[in-house]
């Protein structure tokens, strides 16, 4: 009996401390977001006495918030876009069609989950800058599309995979074309696969860093994560100011999560599981 | 798919295919070629030579290298089995029926969602001598004297970066074995209660052996991702204090574009002896867990 109400305790224990230590952190940013860095230097760990929300309008006009957000939205939604529309034609095609070097090509793509960026980066930057799309938004986001593609077939492929073909003899048979069946059949059946594949890369791009990092270079169009770095670099010791810079970073993908966190959570593990 | 008697509709799979093999040829196949190319050159600005072997024969007796590759693969060894053994007993925990489970798997997955660039920040904050947060347990604790700068000290940075990306996967982990768990068949679960089976039989003789699988891929997962990591160490230390947490990753960066040496033929090279590395060894691990798969079945 005792034994019993003992292990029960030492696993709410566990519980207890475990959320502390994956929440914690954020919850500390978000306090520090809401004060000024002296209010934070004298107590770092207490909470807001005024809630200084207009710090967040501060870093957004005043500290170039606007302008990396916007080059956020820009890039991610683009590169989102574009890798829907081309991973879902591939995925589509290489779950219905019969062809010789079919699973090859499947395998060539998905292979690429796997590879180093830095395989890649090096001469991304060298053809960008070649074609002109270096230091440019384009340039960002036709590779992030890139970069995107293999998890966004693989995912999808699986899910065309077990549309009943029925449906597309059916299609066939009331006069659509191979192109419209696609569109009006195979796509909309899709959804509930094509929006974990959207919401995924959003954050994942979101957060990207990496390929940001070597294909961007003025501070016009760098995105979030590199407006961050550059914020942080500069005013190293303005902790408030930096933490209502993460908050806006962080803000959205807390959004989307708590509309969507199942769908994220099964597109996050979709790979691991299998 | 259609009937096999048919021909392969290429009027139709050519046009589906296209956009997709002009992003794949154009923007990762061709990279990656360039990249094997410029690895046997000197790759300056305005002029290319070719050097043969050169490149590799600098790489073998590049100190700073080998100690990436040490860090590198010291962190992708010891992470993988931090996060999936914290993972298991964590899944084990919310397995056991505890009030308010969904809501604890949401809010531990949380920290995979945000950007190395935040976590790297918020992580060089709670390593700060003078009031971080680690320092600040260890004080209220009594444990002052071990109060130390953990990311500006040569043993203390990388091992305390590992318990950064450990604190950030272990949720997604956790969810993922949950998952495992719950798709376990009751009906063995219950024959081993039949059996009078103990709750550490259960655990290690039913439920983990089932889920091994699952284990498996999780482990080879991780220890990809941890080959490649860039971004952290990039944002908390560029790889020192003295070389002690640089990666693999932030060596060719450097290599590329912080040093003046403006060659990009070197840190190519890298490239290239690290991505075979890496895809052997994922060619390795995949095998071996297929096969693990194929014994259990």
């Amino acid at each position: 009996m005792w034994g019993r109400v003992l292990a029960r305790a030492a696993v709410m224990l566990v519980i207890v401390l475990w959320t502390m230590f994956a929440a914690g952190p954020f919850l500390w940013v978000a306090t520090i977001s809401l004060r000024t860095t002296s209010e934070f230097m004298a107590a770092p760990y207490a909470l807001p006495e005024t809630w200084r929300f207009d710090k967040f309008a501060t870093a957004w006009t005043g500290s170039g918030y606007d302008t990396y957000f916007t080059n956020s939205i820009l890039v991610v939604f683009s590169a989102v876009a574009i890798v829907t529309a081309v991973g879902a034609m591939a995925a589509h095609a290489l779950a219905r069609y019969r062809f010789p070097g079919n699973r090859l090509v499947y395998l060539l793509i998905f292979s690429t989950i796997v590879l180093p960026p830095q395989i890649t980066v090096i001469a991304l930057f060298q053809t960008l800058a070649k074609l002109g799309l270096y230091d440019t938004r384009v340039g960002l986001t036709l590779v992030y599309a890139a970069v995107q593609l293999p998890l966004t077939v693989y995912i999808l492929e699986s899910f065309f995979a077990r549309i009943p073909a029925d449906l597309f003899d059916a299609a066939r048979i009331d006069g659509y074309s191979e192109w419209a069946t696609f569109w009006k059949v195979a796509f909309p059946v899709a959804m509930p696969a094509i929006a974990t594949v959207v919401i995924l890369n959003t954050i994942l791009l979101w957060n990207e860093f990496l390929y940001a990092v070597v294909l961007i270079a003025d501070d016009a169009r760098r995105t979030l994560p590199l407006g961050i770095q550059k914020f942080m670099g500069d005013q190293l010791e303005d902790y408030g100011m930096i933490a209502t810079g993460l908050m806006i970073a962080i803000v959205p993908v807390v959004l989307i999560y708590a509309i969507f966190s199942e769908k994220l959570i099964q597109g996050m593990t979709a790979g691991a599981v299998k | 798919m259609t009937s096999p008697r048919e021909r392969p509709a290429w009027g139709a799979i050519v046009p589906f295919l296209l956009p997709a093999t002009v992003f794949y040829l154009g923007l990762t196949a061709y990279p990656v070629i360039r990249t094997v190319w410029n690895s046997v050159h000197e790759v300056l600005p305005r002029r290319e030579a070719y050097v043969g072997g050169a490149h590799y024969v600098e790489l073998w007796a590049d100190d700073t290298f080998w100690r990436a590759v040490r860090n590198t693969v010291t962190w992708a060894l010891v992470a993988p089995f931090l996060e999936v053994s914290i993972a298991l007993l964590l899944a084990l925990a919310l397995y056991a029926r505890v009030p308010a489970a969904r809501i604890l798997r949401i809010a531990w997955f949380t920290p995979v969602l945000m950007s190395y660039v935040v976590v790297g920040i918020v992580w060089m904050w709670i390593y700060n001598y003078d009031w971080g947060a680690a320092n600040a347990i260890l004080r209220a604790v009594g444990l002052g004297h071990w109060a130390q700068p953990w990311l500006g000290t040569t043993d203390t940075a990388l091992p305390a970066l590992i318990v950064v990306t450990t604190w950030m996967w272990t949720g997604f982990n956790m969810v993922v074995l949950l998952a495992a768990l719950h798709a376990l068949p009751t009906e063995v679960i219950e024959a081993a209660e039949l059996d009078r089976c103990g709750w550490g039989a259960k655990l290690t003789r039913v439920m983990v052996p089932l889920i091994l699988p699952t284990i498996l891929n999780l482990l080879v997962l991780s220890f990809v991702g941890k080959m490649k990591i860039f971004d952290l160490v990039w944002i908390t230390t560029k790889g020192g204090p003295l070389w002690s947490t640089e990666t693999v990753s932030t060596y060719v960066y450097k290599r590329a574009f912080e040093w003046s040496t403006f060659d990009l033929g070197y840190p190519s090279a890298i490239a290239t002896v690290w991505f075979v590395i890496v895809m052997s060894f994922v060619a390795v691990l995949t095998w071996m867990v297929r096969r693990q798969q194929k014994l259990e079945y």
